[in-house]
């Protein structure tokens, strides 16, 4: 059994008056990839967004390595490796692929593995080399899915928690993106995942939690949440 | 015939100094999407921080420039923090007022301090005769160091992390954010830069000509006519936007009387943004 990393404690958030999470709590393993199920408001990412600092945690705690860290902003999160690849990619639409990729190993930390994450990126994704002079704007929602996560992956995260990595993709592009996924995990990322393909993403799980009306309702083991015939009426159309 | 290309000369060469205060002003919309209404009273605290350099310490006027910036992007930085910060992310009234409130505060001690009464900085250097006109070599040397200032400006945010911060910054703050960016830092010495070039501005215009403490209002309403011509968050386009302020202004100069120039000005720029909302030279811009 690896050991925890990360963990959310009775995390209750929301956006101005209205509340989304109810006391969610979730736990991390360390080289575990992690997946976070749920119909449409469920919470999942407004849950992503309280666990890196974006959302405001109203009441209950966020463990990363030990430390409660709360209180702390998300580029301070960034910085310890707590990282988030957004929904909707939300890159540096007028800087070039490279920018984009050095401003991801922004942090004192990730800095020193810049040669090496650098290489690992374009070695996953060869796209990239080829055009890092281009301006990550004028990218088509695939390759901007891939700098995404390349970014990402530059900031050395010690979590890598990706928000809907398939989301407006082909499926050829997901499943693409869900070998680059097995690789990382291969190679010993943790991985926190909120995925609408919900049949893809449990089936390269460890680990799976649904979520139901801002509250964890299911969890447990990916294989054994994917034969739950709740989840598999609801999510797998079984 | 003579006395029009003299005249060009001469805006184009003031115009480039337009463009340098234009830049500030661009630069900090461009970053936090803020109005910054302090521009005009910083570009006038650059004009009397010149004064206090040449007149007062006997300096001279272009080395006075390396402490102008540095104190200037201080000062930057302080209002940034002050009046600026807390405001990021509400309405754009709110920024608006806060800088305005801080404009207010700064015209009202300068005026305390030093009167309205038109300040000189008694320097000139050998210019550039011609068919019987003069360019001054003030003029020349203020013009060469707004684009060196405004180039060291494109390097920072070009080739440097902190400067591609920046850039970020003003893409996707929140992205930012998520790469571990502190990104309330960075706006502020985007403040901070802002400031400087904005003071580094007056005081190469206090070279050339008189001034007050209320000097910089107008040069502010020609930064807002500039960025509108370049286009704002665009400091490329807001030094050419200049240089073509200063080509109008030169070009009008020699055949209606001075108090029309910023009639024709403004009249300009009414034009232009009806006809270009985003700026003349944001054609053919990636987006």
């Amino acid at each position: 059994m690896s050991q925890s990393i990360l963990q959310l404690e009775n995390v209750e958030s929301g956006y101005g008056e209205v509340q989304v999470l109810w006391g969610v709590s979730l736990s991390v393993h360390a080289h575990y990839l992690t997946t976070v199920v749920g119909a449409n408001g469920a919470g999942k990412t407004t849950t992503l967004r309280a666990a890196i600092g974006s959302n405001k945690v109203w009441a209950g705690r966020v463990v990363f390595e030990d430390d409660d860290v709360t209180a702390l902003s998300a580029h301070d999160k960034a910085r310890r490796g707590l990282v988030l690849v957004p929904e909707g990619r939300q890159l540096f639409a007028d800087m070039s692929v490279e920018e984009n990729l050095e401003m991801g190993a922004f942090s004192p930390r990730a800095r020193t593995h810049y040669r090496k994450n650098l290489e690992r990126v374009f070695g996953f994704f060869p796209r990239l080399a080829e055009r890092r002079q281009q301006k990550a704007g004028t990218f088509s929602g695939g390759e901007q899915q891939m700098l995404a996560v390349g970014r990402g992956l530059m900031a050395d995260p010690k979590v890598l928690i990706i928000d809907e990595l398939s989301l407006g993709l082909s499926p050829l592009l997901t499943q693409q993106l869900f070998a680059t996924l097995r690789e990382l995990k291969q190679a010993g990322l943790t991985i926190l995942l909120v995925e609408q393909n919900v049949h893809l993403a449990l089936a390269l799980s460890d680990y799976a939690y649904v979520l139901t009306e801002g509250r964890v309702g299911i969890e447990g083991p990916a294989h054994e949440v994917a034969q739950n015939p709740d989840v598999r009426k609801a999510y797998l159309g079984m | 015939m003579y006395d029009l290309v003299a005249s060009l000369a001469s805006g184009v060469l003031v115009g480039a100094i337009y463009g340098l205060a234009a830049i500030g002003l661009s630069l900090i919309f461009g970053v936090m999407k803020v109005i910054n209404l302090t521009h005009g009273a910083m570009i006038a605290l650059g004009m009397f921080a010149l004064y206090f350099f040449v007149s007062v310490l006997g300096f001279n006027p272009y080395v006075s420039l390396l402490p102008i910036v540095a104190g200037g992007f201080v000062v930057g930085v302080m209002v940034y923090w002050i009046a600026v910060n807390r405001v990021i992310g509400s309405s754009d009234l709110m920024s608006l007022l806060a800088t305005f409130a801080m404009n207010m505060i700064i015209i009202g001690v300068g005026t305390a301090l030093w009167t309205t009464s038109p300040y000189n900085v008694d320097f000139s250097l050998p210019g550039i005769s011609w068919h019987g006109y003069t360019i001054p070599g003030t003029q020349i040397v203020a013009a060469a160091l707004a684009i060196v200032i405004a180039g060291l400006l494109y390097v920072f945010l070009y080739h440097t992390r902190t400067g591609k911060a920046v850039r970020a910054v003003a893409s996707n703050r929140q992205a930012a954010e998520l790469m571990g960016i502190p990104t309330r830092r960075i706006l502020a010495i985007a403040f901070g830069l802002g400031i400087a070039v904005a003071g580094a501005a007056g005081a190469l215009i206090a070279t050339l000509f008189p001034f007050t403490i209320l000097s910089g209002g107008s040069y502010e309403l020609k930064s807002f006519v500039v960025t509108v011509l370049g286009g704002l968050g665009n400091p490329a386009g807001a030094l050419a936007g200049g240089i073509l302020l200063g080509l109008i202004e030169g070009g009008v100069a020699p055949f209606v009387d001075v108090s029309w120039t910023p009639v024709i000005e403004f009249s300009l720029f009414v034009l232009i943004l009806i006809a270009f909302p985003a700026g003349l030279f944001r054609i053919g811009k990636n987006h």
